[in-house]
């Protein structure tokens, strides 16, 4: 890229997304377009994602299923921008998903949600909005509301690194939501919990989808994804091969897992990145 | 501006909360409970070494401190999956890569002046107090030193692991002061290509030697000249930003390994 390319690029990035941004509520959550990923190995070049589309609308709970090695997780790296694709592009309400003004209005929770160990519950808020740019009482406000929300008041005051595998979940939604974010990305947010804690991230998520929030969910537990989603992206082997409500997938009397233990094995299951 | 200000105060928080910080607190108050109790060969002289050994400590204490610091922040987020969390925010990489350098540096610069503070009070009481014009020359002097070692140490980390990125910059460290102020003498006696290339690892790498202005204290030399310090200061502005720019490069296309599907 020549120098006046790069400058170019530069000032449209600063100054197109943040009106893009501005106007931000015409455009959709998720925009994927041709998005393409292949990585370098020795043995080769692997491609963890091969033209992948699709798009998520406002308001609603999507699910992103895969069986493991499927491109979940690098799909989620790219529009969050952790990484860039080899080809394509991924945006977040219209910015491109490289652009940090993009993250404005996402909250974003980590499978096994882990973060520095040396903060309390309510520092870590109050940290993670401070990114966000709020201040004061209202943020205050907004980490105790938080912590309540998720059953931590208890625990606000004792370092994460004392917190239980169910407990840095919790905080790890708390997190994400600090910002009060009109989109909500999930990467397994009921992995490795118990049935209490599955069901308790549940309810968040269904409280989350009543205010009207936009929630898309990568998991490979079939039975949370009937249970809250309204649709379904199904990634096998780097492309979609599915989407749609549980309803239009799912014939009469058949299950969604079974569904999918169909899709993967037709269109081969084990992609082999992570 | 505030996002690295945020992720300086989490520095802040992460250095006084482990226990390492408190071993060389520990230490440094043995060091100086001694250097009080010490009575040297019973002369004058006594109180000048109080005050090289004071000041020795003093650098190394906050060398020491500046380089694991800085070496365990990026790596650490990563190894315990924090980055994701931080990077998922509306957050730069350039603005991780200055915020955790602001906070190992201002960490490492306040724990100076607390050393400074301490040798100062320990030199007083045996009777020797510089002027307060050549400590405050030695302290800002000091603080550009450590930015340099800092931004060296977290620019290293960028593409390794705590322990090798910390033991790379100190190998750095100690030949930069025991190689590089030697490297004229050597050139003297070359010519040609080795002669150039002398030549250039002399210009091309930080001198922290320009920083270092313990011996005007202990001999009670005076202040140095503003324009030597102004000098001496925009030198380690130049190093430090050029170090941050390089740790940048190492850092914006960084992929971070994440299990998953």
């Amino acid at each position: 890229m020549t120098p006046a390319a790069c400058l170019k690029r530069a000032a449209g990035i600063f100054f197109w997304e943040r009106l893009i941004h501005a106007v931000g509520p015409a455009m959709n959550p998720i925009q994927v377009e041709d998005l393409a990923v292949s990585y370098r190995t020795r043995s080769g070049v692997v491609e963890a994602l091969r033209g992948v589309s699709f798009s998520v609308e406002e308001g609603g709970v999507v699910g992103f299923l895969g069986p493991n090695g499927a491109g979940k997780t690098t799909t989620l790296n790219v529009l969050l921008g952790f990484e860039e694709p080899t080809s394509g592009r991924a945006r977040l309400y219209g910015c491109d998903s490289t652009s940090s003004i993009a993250r404005r209005r996402v909250g974003f929770m980590c499978e096994h949600s882990r973060t520095h160990p040396f903060l309390t519950g309510r520092e870590l808020l109050v940290m993670a909005g401070r990114l966000f740019g709020m201040r004061g009482s209202a943020l205050r406000r907004a980490a105790d509301s938080l912590l309540e929300r998720v059953g931590l008041s208890g625990a606000a005051d004792r370092r994460t690194g004392t917190y239980s595998r169910g407990m840095l979940q919790r905080m790890g939604l708390a997190q994400a939501l600090i910002n009060d974010p009109d989109l909500v990305i999930l990467d397994e947010p009921t992995s490795g919990l118990d049935p209490v804690g599955r069901a308790r991230v549940r309810e968040l998520i269904a409280g989350l989808r009543s205010e009207g929030k936009t929630v898309f969910f990568s998991s490979h537990e079939l039975s949370e994804v009937e249970l809250v989603c309204d649709r379904v992206l199904m990634l096998v082997a780097g492309h979609i091969a599915a989407s749609g409500s549980v309803d239009e997938l799912v014939r009469d009397g058949e299950s969604l897992e079974r569904y999918f233990l169909k899709l993967a094995a037709e269109r081969g299951g084990e992609g082999g990145v992570s | 501006m505030t996002r690295p200000l945020v992720l300086c105060h989490a520095v802040w928080l992460e250095v006084f909360r482990r226990r390492d910080f408190y071993v060389l607190l520990i230490l440094m108050t043995a060091m100086f409970a001694w250097l009080l109790s010490a009575d040297l060969f019973g002369s004058s002289a006594a109180s000048r070494y109080v005050l090289d050994v004071g000041l020795l400590y003093a650098w190394g204490g906050s060398l020491i401190l500046a380089v694991t610091a800085a070496a365990r922040q990026l790596p650490r987020d990563e190894e315990i999956g924090a980055v994701f969390m931080m990077l998922a925010k509306p957050v730069t990489r350039w603005d991780m890569v200055f915020g955790k350098w602001l906070g190992t540096w201002s960490v490492s610069v306040g724990a100076t002046v607390a050393l400074y503070l301490a040798v100062l009070a320990v030199s007083a009481l045996r009777g020797r107090m510089p002027d307060a014009v050549s400590v405050c020359q030695a302290l800002l002097l000091h603080g550009c030193a450590l930015g340099v070692v800092s931004a060296l140490a977290l620019a290293i980390s960028t593409r390794m692991s705590f322990g090798a990125a910390s033991t790379t910059a100190f190998v750095l460290l100690a030949a930069d002061y025991a190689v590089v102020p030697k490297i004229p003498e050597l050139i003297g006696g070359e010519t040609g290509l080795r002669a150039d290339l002398l030549l250039l690892l002399y210009k091309g790498l930080p001198h922290l030697e320009v920083f270092d202005l313990r011996r005007r204290l202990i001999h009670g030399w005076g202040a140095a000249p503003a324009s030597a310090i102004l000098i001496s200061v925009a030198y380690g502005v130049a190093v430090t930003g050029a170090l941050l720019a390089l740790a940048w490069l190492g850092y914006r296309k960084k992929r971070f390994p994440r299990q998953g599907g």
